[in-house]
């Protein structure tokens, strides 16, 4: 029999000293009595007639032998092979997309795909190292190559379903890499096989599926938008609804606004199809919106279909609200033309001629941004400011002259007002010779250290200048204009913008830290918050990439010292949990002429974004095909790859005969402790036995 | 019988009770055991013998000898020289014959207390050798109380140490004081010779009581030989509580008392078990061996109840009557 820590063996070594105390010469204690006159004839009665006293006596010395010998066996782990059909090394891909949430396999097809999982792991060879890589929008390795089992069911079972698309693409290329370092590995996929599009990569390495699910029992809501109605008074929501079983669904659409429900509607879709619908008359206050997919009969405990996930779905509406731009300059029209493409924005301009006292609006409302495009005035106002080639030294910055046709330094890739600009192909004709001053960020760097655009907040107000005037490059002729206008006119009208559409889960999504804030703290649906701080480089924008959850997340500026909620500001809306109100950067009509008073703007209020599935792949739960998997893999039995370390010897298993010998302890044990108590035990049985009064079986004997 | 007699009277520093007259005893005789109440009632027991014996004086116990008592025994033939106040007028009256009326001749007999004083018999609580005294004591006082003679006998070594006999109840101090003397040996002791030491000194017959806890490898022969005398022998086997319900467990070394001899024993409960199976066998056998000498054969623990022992044990027994 063969052993894994053979020199554990060694333990027997302590039979001789079981032995020697037994030899060993017993210590006895001395005791007088009046004659030992019956206790001699006694011993010899008992030495002549009873030699089962002995044997009696020595059954302990035996026990204890048999207790030496079966735990130094136990030590020695000793085990019986048998073959087994794996490879010797295991890559075990578990699909966490969304649809292992389907619950057709009971609990749900995860937990399913993980008792599977766990199971195919048994006939694990000897020796044989097992990687686990989770699957849904990505692929990420959850244990590598261990041959511990217990880590492994451990991280399995720790594993839960994503609200995300799954890819298992990209994980059947990481299990071909692992397994091609292994050189004889086998790749499991434990998935429902529920994928739009089947990958396309070659796994070095068969592919075996441990198929789950087997109902295709979906209906989903795949699209939601809000939409302003034309009397501006009320909005409409359009929601898409698609039925992927194959027989006909009726189901019921509920809409709820700010945590009320606003209307239900019964729909029937027929197989394979999508129905449209459309709610008008929902209140132009509601912020948040929630849309329900449930059952017709509201009283039914059966689930209505099989995956939940997919009927529920947000839409965070921000508030309309206009900006005022006004634009000091003799009039560029590039620049003109792309201000006016921004959303929910007014533009006005004067000649620097004109810009005065007699500028200022007549409705006491302070311009959002004041443009002065090669020009400044005496006196700067206290309002955001963007400063195109300055002429001239000034608070704002100061001016060394000009530079002729300058280059573009290398930029940060992270800085968030060149998100989506390429300058890779952008000339200069000329530009003023800036110098950085310490309020300030440069964000598109020009040669020698002069700055060709820097940003940052100028004693709390949002400030930029930009070198040159966009005339004086070919910027205006390229895409990346209206977004670096864009991007600019976003950080400096001071909004902590947020995305006003839905989110994918998982995608991560670039947050504005307003001016005079420290950071942000962002909420999720489940109530737990994470603090944001700006990067070390000082930008004014933070990333945020933990939206696996489905639902209305909070953004919440944090103030630092000094910093103030503006006078006049409306507080977000906050009717329910996941309304709020996005004060900045809404989408809507370019110029549009609101019937109300715009409110003032409060920089620091709350907004709000959604996460939404929206993915019809992923709500298709039917089963997909298992052999279309497999066949990305080779074939079985096939020879590994050209230089990895295969071996020729079948993988074998080990069966740890722990068990048996275990029991052999404990029953030992157990016979020992009966012997040793033996009189206490018959003592017992004879109290009982007078007790009860039936005579003692073997009293007397 | 009369009460206790004046000279019964407590000494100066003897314990006293109010209201209960109480005897002088020894100091390791619980003086609670003999009061009044208990020695009255100890005078109306008498030993009781299977037959008739020949005493020397005139005593209060039946004799196989004709003389002056109450109680009718037979007629004979007038004899020239019978006392004609013998001749039974009555039955010559109706057959014109001279009988002469026979009476049962009451004696005395002598009561010989032999009392074993090993160093065995010290042991038990109270120990075998105080309760052996006690019971002395008391069955003594019951001879005295006949008009018996009493002898006390200690064995120990390979003698028995005699004490004078006594006769009559005044005597009941001298019998205190000789039992009280009695100290265990510090040896060995041979009961075998000490017994036949003792059985060489009986003179006719009478009654032997025995008193011993048997601890000896010729126990059975000292029964045998008693028996042998021709007196009637009654065996009181006294074994201490500890010795019938041994409390040891355990890997021990037993020391003999007497002889200092140590044996190895592992006590547990199945060699309690065979020690007591043992311990009865050794009983039964005495108990035979006295059956077949028409001895009596009585085992105690130490620690029975003297009034209990005297007035339901022994009468039970057919010792006491």
């Amino acid at each position: 029999m063969p052993f894994t820590s053979p020199l554990a063996l060694l333990g027997l070594l302590f039979i001789p000293a079981v032995l020697a105390m037994y030899m060993l010469k017993l210590r006895r204690d001395q005791a007088v009595v009046p004659s030992t006159l019956l206790w001699s004839r006694l011993l010899t009665d008992v030495e002549a007639n009873a030699p089962w006293q002995r044997l009696r006596r020595s059954l302990l010395l035996l026990l204890q032998l048999l207790l030496v010998i079966v735990i130094a066996l136990l030590a020695a782990r000793p085990f019986l092979e048998r073959p087994t059909g794996l490879a010797r090394d295991i890559v075990l891909i578990l699909d966490t997309s969304a649809s292992m949430a389907a619950t057709d396999v009971s609990p749900t097809r995860l937990d399913a795909a993980k008792a599977a999982a766990i199971d195919a792991l048994k006939d694990l060879p000897t020796g044989g190292k097992v990687s686990v890589i989770a699957a849904d929008r990505t692929a990420r390795i959850v244990v590598n190559e261990t041959s511990d089992l217990g880590r492994v069911r451990q991280a399995v079972n720790d594993l839960q379903a994503s609200t995300m698309p799954g890819d298992l693409g990209d994980a059947l290329e990481l299990a071909s890499k692992l397994a091609a370092r292994s050189g004889d590995a086998q790749v499991l996929v434990a998935t429902d096989a529920a994928i739009a599009t089947m990958p396309t990569v070659r796994v070095g390495a068969p592919v075996k599926v441990l198929s789950v699910g087997r109902d295709r029992k979906n209906q989903a809501i795949v699209a939601l938008a809000v939409r302003t109605a034309p009397s501006t008074v009320t909005r409409s929501v359009f929601i898409g609804v698609a039925n992927l079983d194959l027989e006909a669904a009726q189901r019921r659409i509920e809409v709820w606004g700010d945590g009320n429900l606003l209307e239900a509607r019964d729909i029937s879709i027929d197989a394979q199809a999508r129905s449209d619908v459309v709610i008008d008359d929902i209140p132009n206050e509601i912020r948040a919106l929630e849309i329900r997919l449930v059952g017709q009969d509201p009283t039914s405990s059966v689930a209505p279909d099989h995956l939940a996930i997919d009927d529920r779905a947000w839409a965070v509406i921000p508030p309309d609200r206009t900006r005022l731009i006004l634009v000091v300059g003799e009039g560029d029209p590039y620049l003109e033309t792309a201000l006016s493409y921004l959303p929910n924005v007014e533009l006005y301009g004067v000649t620097p001629a004109e810009y005065g006292p007699a500028s200022a609006r007549k409705d006491g409302r302070p311009w959002d941004l004041v443009i002065f495009e090669a020009a400044l005035p005496t006196t700067l106002p206290d309002s955001p400011i963007l400063a195109i080639a300055p002429p001239r030294t000034s608070p704002l910055g100061q001016v060394d002259g000009t530079l002729k046709e300058p280059g573009i330094g290398s930029v940060d890739p992270a800085e968030p007002i060149l998100r989506y600009v390429d300058l890779s192909t952008t000339h200069i004709a000329e530009a003023a010779k800036l110098v950085l001053p310490d309020w300030a960020r440069t964000v598109i760097p020009g040669p020698k250290g002069a700055p060709l655009l820097y940003a940052g907040s100028r004693s709390g107000l949002p400030t930029a200048v930009l070198a040159f005037e966009p005339r004086q490059s070919d910027l205006p002729l390229q895409v990346a204009f209206p977004i670096l206008l864009a991007n600019l006119t976003g950080e400096l009208l001071g909004g902590s913008a947020a995305p006003t559409e839905a989110l994918e889960p998982g995608t991560p999504v670039s947050l504005t830290i307003p001016s005079g804030a420290t950071g942000l703290t962002v909420t999720r649906p489940d109530g737990t918050t994470t603090d944001l701080v700006p990067s070390a480089s000082g930008g004014a924008a933070v990333t945020f990439a933990r939206t696996d959850l489905l639902g209305i997340y909070t953004v919440t500026p944090v103030l630092g010292a000094g910093a103030s909620t503006a006078p006049g500001a409306t507080a977000g809306a906050s009717a329910g949990p996941s309304a709020g109100a996005s004060p900045l950067a809404s989408p809507g009509p370019s110029s549009g002429a609101s019937a109300t008073p715009p409110p003032a703007i409060d920089p620091y209020a709350p907004v709000h974004f959604a996460v939404d599935l929206f993915d019809v792949g992923e709500s298709t739960i039917a089963p997909g095909s298992a052999a279309a998997i497999e066949a990305l893999g080779t074939a079985p039995g096939a020879s590994p790859a050209p230089g990895a370390a295969g071996t020729d010897a079948p993988a074998t298993t080990r069966d740890e005969l722990w068990v048996p010998l275990l029991l052999i302890v404990l029953v030992a044990l157990c016979v020992e402790w009966a012997v040793y108590h033996r009189d206490a035990v018959t003592r017992m049985r004879r109290d009982l036995a007078a007790r009860f009064g039936r005579p003692s079986p073997d009293r007397g004997a | 019988m009369d009460g206790p007699s004046p000279q019964a009277a407590p000494l100066p520093g003897a314990p006293a009770t109010a209201g209960t007259r109480q005897v002088f005893l020894p100091n390791e005789v619980d003086p609670t055991v003999f009061d009044e109440a208990f020695l009255r009632q100890l005078e109306r027991l008498l030993l009781l013998m299977r037959s008739p014996v020949r005493g020397g004086l005139k005593g209060g116990r039946r004799s196989v000898k004709r003389g002056q008592s109450v109680e009718f025994a037979d007629y004979r033939d007038y004899a020239p020289g019978d006392d004609l106040r013998q001749l039974d007028w009555n039955v010559y009256a109706r057959l014109e014959k001279l009988f002469v009326k026979l009476f049962v001749e009451e004696e005395d007999v002598t009561i010989s207390l032999l009392i074993d004083a090993s160093a065995s018999m010290t042991y038990g609580a109270p120990s075998k050798l105080l309760f052996a005294k006690r019971a002395a004591a008391a069955l003594g006082y019951i001879g005295l109380a006949s008009e018996d003679r009493v002898r006390v006998a200690a064995l120990s070594g390979r003698i028995a140490r005699r004490r004078a006999a006594l006769r009559g109840s005044g005597r009941v101090f001298r019998l205190l004081s000789d039992l009280s003397a009695i100290e265990a040996a510090d040896g060995a002791t041979d009961l075998l010779a000490a017994a036949r030491h003792a059985a060489a000194q009986l003179h006719g017959r009478g009654v032997v009581i025995l008193l011993s806890d048997l601890l000896d490898p010729a126990a059975d022969r000292v029964i045998r030989e008693l028996a042998a005398t021709g007196s009637e022998l009654i065996v009181l086997h006294v074994l201490s509580p500890d010795e019938l319900e041994p409390p040891l467990e355990g890997d021990l070394h037993l020391l003999d008392s007497e002889t200092g001899e140590g044996i190895d024993v592992t006590v547990d409960l199945a060699t309690l078990d065979a020690y007591k199976a043992r311990l009865a066998a050794w009983k039964a056998g005495f108990a035979d061996t006295a059956a077949k000498r028409r001895a009596t054969y009585v085992d105690l623990p130490s620690d029975a109840n003297l009034s209990d022992l005297m007035f339901a044990e022994l009468r039970r027994r057919r010792v006491l009557g």
